[in-house]
């Protein structure tokens, strides 16, 4: 099977934050690997491992992306490529969807992975948009994935329990972090990056005109999320402190 | 004058509240800015639900029943969807923020071309548009939003709003739906359920979530007992989703499930933001852990600390008592 993997640039959420006149300011600039991405990017390796084909990686981002992409393919996708933006574009879903539909128009292959959602705005919607912008079956928080011949088998999260569906391919499906553990690449691994092919396109090269990439929403502005005040902390004897707020959450909080 | 449409979630043959959470707060937005305020469900016995609908003053709704609703699916879904999304031309589309919902909104704001903003706290309309609160960066901090647009779609977290009954006798309109089997496209399989009667997570009133400290079954039964005495639904941290403890769809987190009970007791919680993005907005938390210094401590209303297989015992004793 061909697969392609949609991969993101992101901040790292666990990295100390701070919010100045409304803008996000980060103390460090680390950028990662989305983690959704890279269980979708594991689960492309492991199907090929078992079936054969193709894993390549397709990354929308500025020059900085190219050590997330470089990370991908040293966890052992075949290729990248690279479509090359300025970084400094307001761009939301839509218009990444836009962008990534566009590219994959000429392309074929059997399954189109992307993670379920990216871990800085937690949207989750650009999988399922490219989806319906190329018109292709899908499915989305993937837990398992299976492939057989011209047909994807996904086992994905509900709400209430998991579903089993089967698409035909081409399609495409958007990968939860439940699904596997991505490996963490070794020196050969690493090694063998560097030498794997990595195609540039400049976005303007893929002919779409900036007005149909014009974000429909607009971050105004950061704020602090209302600090949750620390409450007591009851220390001491199992039996009294359990009595003691047992009671409490009745009288006190009112909750029982 | 323009309309907001709402989208009205059934889980279990029962409209979901989040979805009536949702209709609640658009009624409101309309009695302020004098639109009207429309719903549409869509399901196999979709024409039972109006009744309670209209307790949530929707003027309008929208039914639309096929047995293939019976089961999620995100191809009949985004049609059917997307059928009265151009009936209705709404200028506002609302959603309960679900997995089922999460499957489709992007595809639906593709297919509509309209802006869409997924999983809010809260939302209001502007001139032109509409403006939001979305945590984001693992819930650590709120990113307001804004979408421009003629259509917006918008998803919002459960337990963001009160329920607010306001009966109102509602216009029905039927919309016609058919699907042949090769439109599917995919096809659903097996469906494997989570254990029979568990409560629904996102629907709860109280939540007992069990996390690495509940190490065996003797803790998981303490878990189990703490819940029944609470009428409580049972959660779990990724921990122990992932080692197959507790079933995947009972996860709260960042990738699992967002919850904002009225009580909320994390049992051998450590509390990991991936955690917390998605309990802080619990009303009343309740804490326990052996390790004095857990960041569970650090957001907890009432923090016990010390051994739970200790501490749940009396604990449980006490609630029966005051229960009783």
């Amino acid at each position: 099977m061909k697969f392609y993997v949609c991969i993101k640039m992101v901040p790292d959420v666990n990295a100390p934050l701070q919010i100045k006149d409304g803008q996000l300011i980060q103390d460090s600039d680390r950028q990662i690997l989305n983690a959704y991405d890279a269980s979708a990017v594991e689960e492309a390796l492991v199907l090929k491992e078992a079936h054969g084909g193709e894993v390549e990686v397709v990354c929308i981002g500025s020059s900085k992306a190219s050590e997330t992409i470089r990370k991908a393919l040293a966890m052992g996708a075949d290729k990248a490529t690279h479509i090359l933006t300025s970084g400094d574009e307001e761009y939301d879903s839509g218009s990444y969807a836009k962008i990534l539909a566009k590219f994959f128009e000429d392309k074929s292959y059997d399954v189109l992975s992307l993670g379920k959602q990216s871990q800085d705005t937690d949207a989750g919607l650009t999988g399922s948009m490219v989806a319906e912008l190329l018109d292709l079956p899908y499915a989305t928080n993937a837990v398992g994935l299976e492939a057989e011949k011209d047909k994807l088998i996904v086992r994905r999260q509900g709400d209430t329990g998991q579903e089993m569906l089967e698409l035909p391919t081409p399609c495409a499906v958007t990968c939860s972090n439940d699904m596997n553990e991505p490996r963490i690449p070794n020196l050969k691994g690493i090694m063998a990056s560097k030498r794997k092919p990595m195609e540039q396109v400049e976005l303007s090269a893929l002919g779409l005109n900036e007005d149909e990439l014009t974000a429909k929403t607009t971050v105004l502005r950061y704020e602090e999320k209302p600090e949750r005040e620390a409450g007591k902390k009851f220390e001491g004897e199992p039996d009294e402190i359990a009595k003691e707020v047992a009671q409490l959450l009745d009288t006190e909080a009112n909750v029982i | 004058m323009s309309t907001i449409l709402t989208h009205i979630a059934i889980a279990d043959g029962k409209i979901k509240r989040s979805s009536l959470e949702v209709l609640s707060h658009c009624k409101q937005l309309a009695e302020q800015g004098g639109h009207s305020v429309e719903a549409v469900v869509i399901d196999a016995n979709a024409s039972s639900f109006v009744e309670g609908i209209q307790k949530y003053g929707a003027s309008k709704v929208y039914v639309v029943e096929d047995p293939i609703f019976k089961n999620h699916m995100n191809t009949p879904l985004l049609k059917a969807l997307s059928n009265v999304m151009e009936t209705a031309n709404p200028s506002v589309f609302a959603f309960a923020s679900t997995e089922g919902t999460k499957d489709i909104l992007g595809a639906l704001a593709a297919n509509q071309d309209a802006a869409v903003l997924p999983d809010v706290s809260s939302f209001e309309l502007t001139e032109g548009g509409v403006k939001a609160k979305r945590p984001v960066m693992a819930a650590k901090i709120i990113s307001n939003t804004e979408a421009k647009g003629d259509k917006v779609i918008v998803s919002v977290r459960s337990g963001s709003y009160d329920l607010v009954e306001n009966e109102t006798s509602a216009e029905v309109v039927k919309v016609d739906f058919s699907m042949d089997e090769g439109e599917l496209k995919a096809t659903l399989k097996e469906i494997i359920s989570a254990s029979g009667d568990t409560i629904d997570l996102n629907e709860a009133e109280a939540i007992v979530a069990a996390g690495r400290g509940v190490k065996d079954e003797e803790g998981q039964k303490l878990i189990s007992e703490l819940a029944e005495v609470l009428n409580a639904g049972i959660g779990a941290s990724r921990a122990l989703t992932e080692a197959g403890v507790y079933d995947p769809s009972l996860q709260i987190g960042q990738t699992g499930k967002v919850v904002s009970p009225q009580l909320y007791i994390a049992v051998g919680i450590s509390g990991a933001i991936q955690h917390v993005a998605g309990m802080a907005n619990s009303k009343v938390i309740v804490a326990i852990n052996k390790d004095a210094d857990a960041p569970i401590f650090e957001i907890a209303d009432y923090g016990l600390v010390g051994d739970l297989y200790k501490v749940l015992p009396p604990f449980i004793e006490e609630l029966k008592k005051i229960k009783s």
